[in-house]
């Protein structure tokens, strides 16, 4: 043979080797395929501080309270607990009966590997890990200050070379094996939706002992799934079994009016399948593509594919002709372009309003959302009290004409005199093109920005050590309550806490905190409206949009509905192998 | 001199360039990565949580300490537990090695077998068509970004042909080998182009030598010649650009790891990276150091063996 023929020969055999050598699964299986955008950090409640680790730690764990899954608005059930807690007449004092029969997974960490009942003592034990300042857990601002004693229990024990979660706690109590009682140091109005927070989830103390450090990488809790191999290793593909102990927890048979189509497993038991693989796959092509090929059950449309995917806000005939299913879900969030405080510069009102009377907000939906948000008046997002839906923020741009007019009243005329601002943003394409089209519109007004992009870890470093004149941001409800939005402006929040912008105005303190303490009434609702339409005219941040979710699911995947705070939906999913089969032949 | 005193001498010499290495990565990390307290707390995090966690890292001791600390991790190569997964990062190491390596050393061989056996192709007829035609071919391929490559042999091999998995990983044979062959085969087209050009220039560069002449006029075949004398010879720029690429191929493709979801070392330092996971970045730091001057060692003791006209000094 001689040396050309071999050649050929060679890379010929290559080929053959490679090609058609995909994975086939078996289609009988009942197998949800989920992915993930990012990478979690580990399976400790403690530190479910990102939506991606909560929606994983959800799988496995399990809190007190959840919010029902076909309810809108959300509304609290309880979950291991028994029932609603019985709360004294004061607000200060929550008493919860735990649901009996609930089982840890079996573990190594149990006597004869067989996992034991949870009990009231298990919420103790959690809650201190929570408090607990050795485990640095991104949680604890949930309760701090507000359960009687924890703060001092949490500072006594910082100084201890190991924490005593012996040492009782005064508002923390297991008054028997099934009964746990709070008590707060003040009124805490959004004190059960944190009850609801992976946060606060159940562990036990005996997988917290046996692993140590390593407990986030072995996941034992009380909930539907556990994972297939025991324990994680940092891998990019997730396989959850169903948990052979779980407890009997049925579908749900009551639904909100939008919600009535997804009571066909009423009453069945949970999880609904037996397996729950979860990709985790931090590019969004291939996630796309494997969606398109039916290898993910749902997945939220890429911004780069939305053309390809959407016309006239349906469905292409391609994507429909294979049956997916589209949804719109407005987001409970809000992104904003924050002023620091700090800088005087920003002090003066008359600037903030020129600057954001000068930015045409539609334009940027138009070419940055491809007009599916909503422009965002002021702070809190639709679908939250305290937003009101017909409220105009009167500063809101673009009006060119007024905008230079308020300049001028700044003191700035046509920019005169104003020094170059930077803008500080992460270091993502859309972010970049979202600050060009930022230092465009400023340019018309004459204010001149100076665009500073950074790895997200360093920009959010820059935000938090106050080192920024204005940047980019965004907010996400940890749970439905405006209190949780309006609290970004509250000056005891202030970088490195959630009030990235610095504000510190007393007026708006004073109100926010007495807002905080009162419980759900219209007298609060008028409170939150206040707050909102103060910080609206005031333009205390540049607020941008609230994002709508468009998600695709496959025909096959049945009880799906996007939501934000239902980190444990994945239970309630199930899989119509059937239907699957045949629609992959359109595949 | 001696080959066992010189690889003494050498090994002495790295000493230095270690603890230049470890100064580099700590003032890089000083300078330039985020506070990790930050991205360890969220977006809570309070001025009280901030400095516990600096505490506990030991990011308030005084930086010679510090610095210490890095010397002392890469001799005695005890590494200790990630910041963020809080696992062993020896454990991390060897589980990203193995999906890193089942990519990079098939790909690896394989180009490279290609690609000698068609640069000595391309010599035999240098000058001609098929030269020329191979020349081009390869500059055209080296000029499209790797990315570009990926996103097509995803969309196309992958999505359109399904011919390869899209992406994803599972562990043990043989359930990882679907998803390997299309990063294999990307790998390849990615880095066929070089290659070929490489050793296509070091074959021609002792084509022209005087031996070769000689070669000619003893009435030598081209093909002996080729075989025999060129190939011998034109080892050692051969095995200097072969073994130089060899800790790369442990440390994975970042690009590849990353669009393909594999969990290799690629994605490993940048995970690390982005979450200023430090003793992770200095570990993958250190041993590709310690990993290039080892096989930089190596070429050098290979030339004795492969040529005996070459000696260590």
């Amino acid at each position: 043979m001689n040396l050309k023929k071999c050649v050929i020969a060679i890379m010929a055999a290559s080929l053959v080797v490679f090609a058609g050598c995909t994975k086939k699964q078996n289609a009988s299986e009942r197998v949800l395929n989920l992915s993930s955008t990012a990478e979690i950090k580990g399976f400790d409640p403690i530190n479910a501080g990102d939506l991606y680790s909560g929606r994983e730690i959800s799988k496995i764990y399990e809190g007190l309270l959840e919010f029902h899954y076909l309810k809108m608005p959300y509304t609290l059930v309880p979950n291991l607990a028994e029932e609603m807690p019985q709360v004294s007449t004061d607000g200060l004092v929550y008493t919860f009966k735990i649901r009996p029969g609930v089982m840890f997974q079996d573990d190594a960490a149990f006597a004869g590997g067989k996992g034991r009942e949870l009990e009231a003592k298990d919420f103790v034990f959690s809650i201190k890990r929570l408090a607990d300042s050795k485990l640095n857990s991104e949680g604890w601002w949930v309760l701090d200050g507000k359960i009687k004693g924890l703060n001092e229990w949490r500072d006594k024990n910082s100084k201890l070379p190991a924490t005593n979660y012996d040492e009782e706690v005064e508002g923390l109590k297991a008054i028997d094996k099934y009964t746990l009682q709070f008590t707060l140091a003040k009124p805490f109005p959004q004190f059960l939706y944190s009850l609801a927070m992976p946060f606060t989830y159940a562990v036990s103390r005996e997988v917290a002992d046996k692993y140590g450090k390593e407990f986030l990488n072995h996941p034992v809790g009380t909930g539907p799934y556990k994972l297939e191999a025991g324990k994680f290793d940092q891998t990019k593909t997730i396989i959850y079994v169903k948990n052979p102990t779980f407890r009997k927890k049925l579908y749900p048979s009551d639904a909100s009016p939008e919600f009535q189509n997804l009571l066909a497993d009423a009453g069945k038991q949970l999880p609904l399948v037996d397996k729950v693989i979860v990709h985790v796959m931090v590019e969004s092509q291939p996630a796309w593509l494997k969606f398109n090929k039916g290898e993910l059950d749902f997945y939220g449309i890429p911004k780069d594919n939305f053309g390809t995917a959407i016309k006239d806000n349906k469905l292409t005939p391609d994507l429909s002709g294979k049956g997916m299913i589209l949804s719109i879900t407005p987001l409970l969030d809000v992104t904003y372009t924050g002023f620091n405080y700090e800088n005087k510069l920003f002090q003066n009102v008359n600037l903030r309003r020129a600057m954001y009377l000068a930015y045409d907000e539609g334009k940027s939906n138009e070419l940055f959302y491809n007009n599916t948000s909503f422009p965002a008046q002021s702070i809190v997002p639709p679908g939250i009290v305290g937003n009101m839906p017909d409220f105009k923020n009167p500063w809101k741009g673009p009006n060119l004409e007024l905008a230079k007019k308020t300049l001028a009243e700044a003191g700035y005329p046509e920019g005169k005199g104003l020094p170059e601002i930077t803008y500080d943003i992460s270091d993502s394409t859309t972010s970049r093109q979202m600050a060009e089209f930022f230092v465009k519109q400023m340019e018309q007004i004459g204010v001149k920005i100076k665009i500073v992009a950074s790895p997200w870890p360093e920009f959010m470093a820059k935000v938090k050590k106050k080192s920024v004149q204005m940047f980019g941001m965004a907010w996400g409800a940890d749970y439905p309550d405006a209190e949780n939005f309006l609290q970004l402006l509250y000056g005891p929040n202030k970088s490195p806490g959630a009030n990235s912008s610095n504000y510190d105005n007393p007026e708006y303190n004073k109100m926010f905190e007495k807002a905080a303490l009162m419980q759900d009434s219209p007298e609060r609702t008028k409170l939150y409206e206040e707050l909102n339409k103060f910080v609206a005219d005031n333009v205390v941040l540049m607020y941008n949009m609230h994002r709508q979710s468009y998600t695709l699911q496959q025909s096959w995947l049945r009880n799906y509905h996007t939501s934000d705070l239902h980190h444990n939906n994945v239970q309630y999913l199930n899989i119509d192998n059937e239907v699957k089969a045949q629609s992959l032949k359109k595949f | 001199m001696n080959i066992w005193l010189y690889i003494i001498r050498k090994v002495v010499n790295m000493i230095p360039t270690l603890l230049g290495v470890c100064l580099i990565v700590f003032v890089l990390f000083n300078l330039v990565a985020p506070d990790p307290a930050l991205l360890l707390l969220g977006k809570h995090g309070t001025v009280e949580q901030i400095a516990q966690i600096h505490r506990e890292l030991g990011l308030d001791r005084p930086f010679w300490a510090q610095y210490f600390d890095i010397v002392k991790s890469a001799f005695t190569w005890d590494f200790g537990y990630s910041w963020s997964s809080k696992q062993e990062i020896w454990q991390m190491i060897k589980n990203g090695a193995f999906p890193s390596m089942a990519i990079t050393v098939p790909a690896f061989i394989l180009t490279n077998a290609i690609a000698i056996s068609i640069s000595l192709l391309v010599s035999f007829y240098r000058g001609k068509m098929l030269d020329k035609s191979v020349v081009f071919v390869c500059v055209a391929m080296m000029s499209i970004p790797g990315l570009a490559y990926i996103l097509f042999g995803q969309y196309f091999f992958a999505y359109k042909l399904g011919l390869f998995e899209i992406a994803g990983y599972e562990p043990g044979f043989p359930n990882f080998v679907p998803y390997v062959l299309l990063p294999i085969v990307l790998y390849l087209i990615m880095n066929i182009g070089p290659d070929v050009r490489y050793y296509r220039t070091a074959v021609l560069d002792e084509i022209y030598q005087d031996y070769v002449r000689t070669a000619r006029a003893k009435g030598l075949t081209e093909k002996k010649i080729l075989f025999k004398h060129v190939l011998k010879n034109a080892m050692i720029p051969i095995l200097t650009y072969l073994i130089i690429q060899i800790p790369f191929l442990v440390l994975g493709g970042i690009l590849t790891e990353s669009f393909f979801s594999i969990p290799g070392l690629g994605g490993l330092t940048i995970k690390a990276i982005n979450t200023s996971d430090f003793p992770v970045i200095k570990a993958m730091t250190i041993l590709s150091a310690v990993a290039f001057m080892v096989f930089n060692l190596l070429t050098d003791v290979l030339y004795t063996l492969v040529d005996p006209r070459a000696k260590l000094k």
